[in-house]
């Protein structure tokens, strides 16, 4: 299972968050691994969270890399700055995006290269 | 506009212009101008010629700030000039560049000339700018086309993209497009240059485009920008100074306004040209408080994008805490790349206070508890913050020391230069440090979330124990700032509690937080109003008489017109109105001189010698909490409060005005007026 998949099953488990009672909507990561397209669909009623890998239509769809998508379960990503940069692609809703990052980790650390590809 | 020397901007919100006063722009690395949109630079040269020459402007109309008109003829400025050919260049800023050029010849032979634009981008990040670095990490390409100049810059996934294109047909090259002209005498010829700005992700989608979306035409615009005066209140007097001011101020914040993608078209203001072109916590908040008796819509989409960008986590090098409201966010190439740590940067320790100071004067004037229901979470998350978070020492203070020890601020206070918070001997304090002002919002957030604890959130037990924290800290704050023997507050504490000695125009935001005892305001007026701080026209950041007071440093000395609003703000709460109308007459004289734009600072001279204020070099115009301060002022001297559900007024004018209305007030009462009348033994 990928870092991704594991945080999302975490996820599933948690059931309930506080910080999210005035919320309501749906949120779709699409994570695509070259050709393989894996769907993961977050619907968020005043605090109550409901995962499931619903494919359909939702307020924001985030798309990501498989890639980048366990960096985010792992904590490496900075999502305001992952979007300018284009690593990660909000459709919808951006400040329902941007209330939903907060449910992924964050380690703290020096500031990440992203150079790899630079001049491309 | 025109405020760095010899520069026009033209502004739309966080998308602006700044060239030259012949409209052009050059080459220049190392400055502000060019064309930007989210701290980017997409066109660092745009230069019009005429037969290779280029144009002197005899004229420019910056009315509107989102349009500017060039009178030009081609050639240098000479002391006659007799001109066949003459141009104007009509550029209006909106989600892109347009800029129509007419070309006429009033001459008597048949032309044919040969009129070009160079155009150049370096997409340059604003940070690029200011510390003048030169290299960039990613490739720039240019693509022509028939009907086109695109030119771009890559740098992995991150993909921006100006292109640039005319209504009539044109030669396209690398270094810009060209037309040639016929014009028989008394003939003109028109085209309507674009300059298309794309921040493009991976998959081709403009991430711009929404903006566009909100701007379906040219006409919006200016539509947009007369409902914003129409909606404010009027102001009478027969201060024809007066009047420019306010109408500046107004239009400067309509300028300022911008819409965050996750806001869905509502705007905020962004704090000031040319540096600060975007959200900042403690600027966005501050101009919010200043100006609800006057645009109180700027607002609730403030508090908002705040609250969902509220710190979550812990992250030494955003210095984020949970709770924690943002210093700055941007946009650009560095906070992408995370080599600035804008994404967003929470180093402030004022932003968490002011937040919750914000949303209770809100309430106050608008009655919208909808809004304290909405944000009860983030205001209680910002009120934790302050004990759980900035107290370092375990003293019950608001303390700071940046944690990103290598792009963070060393003082996290409105006053943020590395040198502001020093000893009246000039000796720097260690860290962490507790400046004077900070404990003030703290204090005055406690009371107020208390206010909203017990009226709107329903916790009456939550009330009474920030009652009881506000108190301790009151008498806290009393015994350990307070220099008896000089007779005001320490500017801030060193890291093991030594009072930092030095006079500074801190002092005068405890009066507006309240902190300050009955008995000792006086003493602190007296200081606030003597030489060392008051010079004539506002009071001094720092006191004369310090080591490093200088009349031109930034925050050492210079005079910043927002800092008197809310000293004017905080003296009438104490019942200074006489002293409260004395700031609000030399700051608003100051603003006649600068064509009723108030900078963000201006030098520290006194009145008495310079006769007029004397511009701070690189200060920022127009700046949100510089314009926000014209409504302060007005408010203070009018003494308009909101009283349960009516309006307060209690007037107290400066000599220089003889009569004040502000008409249709908005607020929880519908609208008001506001009188003000000199009295006859005031003269």
């Amino acid at each position: 299972m990928s870092e991704a998949s594991a945080f999302f099953e975490r996820l599933s488990v948690a059931g309930r968050d506080p910080r999210f009672s005035k919320v309501c909507g749906s949120v779709r990561f699409d994570i695509r691994d070259g050709g393989h397209l894996e769907q993961w669909r977050l619907d968020i009623d005043h605090g109550e969270l409901r995962v499931t890998r619903n494919g359909g239509p939702a307020t924001t769809v985030v798309n990501v890399s498989a890639q980048f998508a366990d960096a985010m379960a792992r904590g490496e990503v900075n999502g305001l700055a992952a979007i300018a940069r284009g690593e990660i692609m909000v459709d919808g809703d951006l400040a329902l995006a941007l209330r939903i990052g907060r449910l992924f980790p964050r380690t703290s650390g020096p500031p990440q290269r992203h150079d790899s590809d630079a001049g491309t | 506009m025109r405020d760095i020397a010899g520069t026009v901007a033209c502004i739309d919100g966080n998308t602006f212009m700044v060239s030259d006063a012949s409209g052009d722009v050059g080459s220049s690395s190392g400055t502000p101008v060019g064309l930007f949109a989210a701290d980017t630079r997409f066109l660092s040269r745009w230069r019009l010629t005429v037969d290779g020459e280029c144009m002197t402007a005899l004229s420019v109309d910056d009315s509107e700030y989102f349009e500017i008109t060039f009178f030009a003829v081609p050639g240098e400025a000479v002391d006659y000039v007799e001109a066949d050919v003459s141009a104007i260049r009509r550029r209006r800023i909106g989600p892109d560049l347009t800029e129509s050029v007419t070309i006429f010849n009033y001459g008597e032979r048949d032309m044919t000339l040969n009129v070009r634009l160079e155009v150049e981008a370096d997409f340059a990040d604003i940070f690029e700018i200011k510390f003048d670095v030169g290299d960039k990490v990613g490739a720039h390409y240019t693509r022509v086309g028939p009907n086109e100049l695109r030119l771009g810059y890559r740098r992995g996934t991150y993909r921006r993209e100006v292109v640039v294109s005319a209504s009539e047909p044109a030669e396209y090259d690398p270094g810009g497009l060209r037309f040639a002209v016929r014009l028989r005498p008394g003939q003109q010829w028109s085209t309507r240059l674009q300059a298309v700005m794309l921040a493009l992700r991976p998959d081709g989608v403009d991430l711009r485009a929404a903006l566009r979306a909100q701007r379906p035409n040219d006409s919006t615009l200016p539509t947009s920008m007369r409902d914003w005066v129409a909606a404010a209140p009027t102001l009478d007097t027969e201060s024809v100074g007066l009047q420019q001011v306010y109408h500046r101020s107004l239009v400067d914040l309509a300028a300022l306004r911008f819409a965050p993608l996750s806001l869905g078209g509502e705007s905020v203001p962004a704090a000031g040209l040319p540096w600060f072109m975007t959200l900042f916590g403690r600027d966005s908040l501050l101009t919010c408080l200043q100006t609800l008796p006057v645009t109180p819509s700027l607002t609730p989409p403030t508090l908002r994008i705040l609250a969902s960008l509220q710190g979550a986590r812990t992250d030494d090098v955003l210095e984020e805490d949970p709770g924690r409201i943002l210093h700055e966010l941007r946009y650009g190439e560095s906070a992408a790349f995370e080599e600035q740590p804008h994404s967003p940067y929470y180093g402030t320790v004022d932003a968490s206070p002011l937040f919750v100071v914000l949303l209770d004067e809100y309430e106050r004037w608008s009655g919208d508890t909808a809004l304290v229901l909405e944000l009860e979470q983030e205001a209680r998350a910002a009120l934790t913050w302050i004990d759980r978070y900035a107290d370092l020492t375990d003293t019950g203070y608001v303390w700071y020391r940046r944690r990103n020890r290598v792009t963070g601020l060393d003082n996290q206070c409105w006053k943020d230069s590395w040198d502001s918070i020093s000893y009246a001997d000039g000796r720097l304090p260690g860290f962490p440090r507790a400046t004077c002002e900070t404990q003030g919002y703290a204090y005055d957030a406690k009371i107020r979330g208390a206010r909203l604890a017990r009226t709107v959130w329903g916790d009456p037990a939550y009330a009474e124990r920030l009652e009881s924290e506000a108190a301790a800290l009151y008498d806290r704050f009393n015994r350990d700032f307070w220099l008896a023997d000089r007779g005001f507050y320490a500017l801030a504490l060193d890291h093991d509690g030594t009072p930092v000695d030095s006079l500074s125009s801190n002092i005068g935001h405890l009066l507006w937080s309240g902190i300050v005892p009955p008995e000792r305001a006086p003493r602190v007026v007296e200081h606030l109003m003597g030489p060392a701080l008051f010079s004539g026209w506002g009071v001094r950041t720092f006191a004369e008489g310090q080591r490093r007071y200088n009349p031109l440093g930034y925050h050492n000395g210079t005079v910043w017109p927002f800092d008197n609003s809310f000293i004017a703000w905080g003296l009438r709460r104490y019942g200074f109105a006489n002293e409260a109308a004395r700031i609000a007459e030399g700051i608003l004289s100051a603003a006649t001189y600068f064509e009723g734009r108030l900078p963000e600072a201006f030098g520290g001279f006194d009145r008495d010698t310079t006769k007029f204020p004397i511009r701070y070099p690189t200060a920022g115009s127009p700046q949100a909490w510089s314009s926000g301060a014209t409504m302060l002022l007005i408010r203070t001297m009018l003494g308009i409060n909101p009283h349960e559900d009516h309006l307060a007024v209690d007037p107290a004018l400066p000599t220089a005005f003889g009569r004040i209305a502000l008409l249709d007030i908005p607020g929880r009462w519908g609208k008001r007026d506001a009188f003000a009348r000199q009295r006859p033994d005031q003269r």
